[in-house]
């Protein structure tokens, strides 16, 4: 007969929980919808710029560029990671920081020199515990980032390996497919690889009215803009992408820890009320018995 | 026999009866009394004893008596027969390695034996002056217990545990490791249990050899039941048979004695179904009055002396798992160490399912079992309560929400959790995994490493049923082999 009183206590603590749990539930739903529609209604632009690089790297040709610069060999990268700032999303961060810390035990083992760049208190906190040195740490990003405060990450990241201070860079986080799939992963950066022009040379394939366009300024100078803005808006688009799925696994994960206080809310009273009623039952034969024997 | 005091039996009432004796010659409280039973199977006539104790005075020479037998066929007006002292068993050498029912006659079937000496079952516990106040730990090679609730040589230490949790398991498994490495005696007393599982121990007791010294345990051991199908006065009294036994082998030849008893509860219950009959009025949850002056009477006489020691070990059936029963809880001040079984454990298939939090020793002490002992048993301790703490969170939001340091706390709790199940000798038939024994050095350091963390690395399974870490090693081998 477990005591009575701490059967109550624990009911109205699990109780505590389950209201806290349901709030974080609710908030991460309407906060996934926020992020969802933003990223969606980023997105033509994004498809728009990508397209419109194509075109030019394709008419260009063979062409060169500093961004796209693949070095002989790899001596030294950056890794952005991208964690979040807040816990109560299951195993969100502890999947990518998983995948992110296999990426450095392989660059080690080829001798890799790699910066940890960290973004999120949690993998911050994290890296800390092992004691993993970070090159750079990013811990007031906002729930749904803007675009201001990926800007100066990328311009950064864009100027080191323009200056030839490390050789690649690679962002680790988790893709958003649907509200039903999210992926950890690992994508490279920069260089920026080549094949995105063949990419869209399929689109255009389907397209009989495609133009040789003239370029004015020249095709170098637009580039020259164009290519970095590429590299911030997919660094961008890993920010809002690990937003929404932030955001999508935090649903998740209150909802199952919901539904986990609402079982053991459900055994805490069951077990309550049997011990209440044995009790009862044996206050009672105590009473019948003393008075039986007054009798 | 003939100058016997005789008296009449006029009343009958379950297994207690009442007797009008002449005024002048009122048998004594805890007296022995006959009747004879003229009984007939099968056109056969023989006459049986019922024996009888005397129990309250009722005034007008009227005393009342518990009945240490079946009073099947005892009739108003028979005649009882004070015998003028409480009832006497058998003592000394000669009852070595036969089995006696409380009143000290056989029943091994084996013949009678040659006594010497009877001694009375009722008398007063040893002098405060005479005890012995040395404390040494008793090692059973059991690593659960010799961690975290040792066993106290010359010591008391209870079993608490519900129904099925596996108290006659472990009892039975005690006699196998220290009756079968032990010189001196050994005492059972099956006190309201199982026949069969005294049947059971008897038979095994036969086969098992002590050390290799060619002896054989039940050579060495004096086994007394009062089994679940005897009326409550004899389940009342068998423990004080097997303990007057036992305090034979301590005052006279002052070798070292173990006494078993399964189970203590039985004892208490049987007093509280008497007590009900003999007119006292029920106290908390029903139980008799008197529970704890019960209780306190046995206890106390359970003791080491200057002339030799008594090392008990005894089963306490917990009912409903309720650790707050008053019999339970008058059982608990008296013991050096408990080792509480606890459900929960026993279904998730962890043996000997002893709540290592709740288990404790009086000898947890950095004075008796050293420095080093007392840290690793209360790191354990602190790691499984950590982890006990966690389990509401965990069962909530999962693993995932803990922070790194509790992340490893729980995973190492796990392993300490599994590596606390160890396999038994006397469970080797029904498990196919031979028992092992883990001496205390082995088992400190496997704990200690698996709290440093040196083991983090093999899986939780590979913990299950090993004796030392490296054995868990070995099976975290297999178990990648598959």
């Amino acid at each position: 007969m477990a005591n009575r009183r701490l059967l109550v206590k624990r009911r109205k603590a699990v109780k505590n929980i389950r209201k806290i749990t349901r709030t974080m539930q609710l908030i991460a739903t309407a906060r996934f919808q926020a992020a969802h529609s933003a990223a969606v209604s980023r997105r033509p632009y994004t498809d728009k710029l990508a397209e419109l690089t194509a075109h030019i790297a394709g008419a260009m040709g063979d062409l060169e560029h500093p961004l796209m610069k693949v070095p002989e060999k790899e001596e030294r990268s950056a890794l952005l990671v991208l964690t979040s700032m807040r816990g109560l999303c299951g195993a969100y961060n502890t999947n990518l920081l998983r995948m992110a810390l296999e990426r450095l035990n392989s660059h080690q083992e080829a001798g890799v020199e790699t910066d940890v760049g960290m973004v999120g208190n949690k993998g911050v906190a994290y890296f800390k515990f092992l004691g993993r040195p970070m090159a750079e740490t990013y811990t007031h990003i906002a729930d749904l980032p803007s675009f201001e405060e990926v800007e100066p990450i990328a311009n950064s990241l864009i100027g080191r390996f323009v200056a030839g201070e490390i050789d690649a860079v690679d962002v680790a986080y988790t893709k958003f497919f649907s509200a039903g799939r999210q992926k950890p992963m690992i994508e490279r950066l920069l260089p920026l690889s080549r094949p995105q022009a063949e990419e869209h040379g399929d689109a255009e394939a389907g397209g009989d009215m495609h133009a040789e366009y003239e370029f004015s300024p020249s095709p170098e100078e637009l580039l020259d803009e164009l290519l970095p803005a590429t590299v911030r808006v997919r660094l961008f688009q890993a920010f809002t992408d690990s937003a929404v799925s932030e955001q999508v696994a935090r649903m998740v994960a209150m909802k199952a820890a919901t539904d986990a206080a609402q079982d053991m809310i459900k055994r805490l009273t069951q077990q309550y009320n049997r011990a209440r009623q044995t009790q009862i039952t044996l206050e009672l034969l105590d009473i019948v018995g003393g008075a039986n024997a007054l009798a | 026999m003939e100058n016997e005091n005789v008296g009449k039996v006029t009343q009958v009432i379950g297994s207690t009866l009442d007797a009008q004796f002449a005024e002048e010659s009122l048998p004594a409280i805890y007296n022995a009394m006959r009747i004879d039973i003229e009984r007939t199977v099968q056109d056969e006539t023989f006459t049986e004893a019922l024996w009888c104790e005397v129990a309250q005075h009722l005034g007008g020479g009227r005393v009342r008596a518990v009945a240490l037998g079946s009073t099947d066929g005892v009739q108003r007006g028979a005649q009882i027969f004070d015998t003028g002292t409480p009832i006497q068993v058998p003592v000394g050498e000669e009852t070595l390695g036969r089995v006696f029912n409380m009143v000290g006659e056989t029943i091994d079937d084996l013949g009678a034996v040659e006594i010497e000496e009877r001694r009375p079952i009722h008398h007063e516990p040893p002098e405060l002056a005479d005890l012995s106040a040395k404390t040494e730990l008793f090692e059973t090679g059991i690593k659960v217990m010799d961690l975290l609730c040792p066993l106290v040589r010359g010591g008391k230490a209870g079993l608490f545990g519900g129904a099925g949790v596996g108290k006659t398991v472990i009892i039975q498994e005690l006699i196998a490791r220290l009756a079968r490495f032990h010189s001196g005696y050994s005492c059972f007393a099956g006190v309201g249990e199982r026949t069969r599982e005294g049947n059971d121990l008897w038979l095994e007791m036969q086969e098992a050899q002590i050390g290799d010294t060619g002896k054989r345990v039940i050579d060495q051991t004096v086994m007394v039941f009062g089994q679940m199908n005897e009326p409550p006065g004899a389940r009342l009294r068998v423990a004080l048979s097997a303990l007057t036994m036992a305090e034979y082998f301590r005052d006279q030849t002052g070798a070292d004695t173990l006494l078993f008893v399964d189970n203590i509860f039985r004892f208490s219950q049987a007093g509280s179904e008497v007590s009900a009959l003999l007119g006292r009025m029920p106290s908390a949850v029903g139980y008799q009055p008197t529970l704890g002056t019960e209780m306190g009477e046995l206890q106390e006489r359970i003791t080491s002396t200057s002339s030799g020691a008594v090392t008990s070990i005894q089963a306490i059936y917990v009912p409903a798992d309720d650790y707050t029963d008053p019999a339970p809880a008058t059982a608990f001040t008296h013991l050096d160490s408990t080792v509480n079984l606890e459900r929960s454990i026993a279904e998730k298939g962890i043996y000997p399912a002893v709540d290592p939090l709740a288990s404790s020793s009086r000898i947890v002490a950095p004075e008796y079992i050293g420095e080093h002992h007392y840290r690793v048993a209360r790191r354990v301790q602190q790691i499984l309560q950590r982890y006990k703490d966690l389990q509401d969170i965990i069962a909530i939001l999962g693993v995932d929400e803990l922070s790194e340091e509790d992340k490893i706390i729980v995973r190492r709790a796990r392993k300490i959790e599994r590596f606390l199940s160890q396999a038994f000798y006397v469970a080797e038939q029904f498990i196919s995994i031979p028992g092992t024994y883990v001496s205390r050095e082995d088992t400190i350091r496997s704990f200690e490493e698996l709290c440093d963390g040196k083991w983090d690395h093999l899986p939780d399974q590979a913990f299950m049923y090993v004796g030392t870490i490296e054995d868990a090693a070995a099976r975290a081998e297999e178990i990648e082999k598959g």
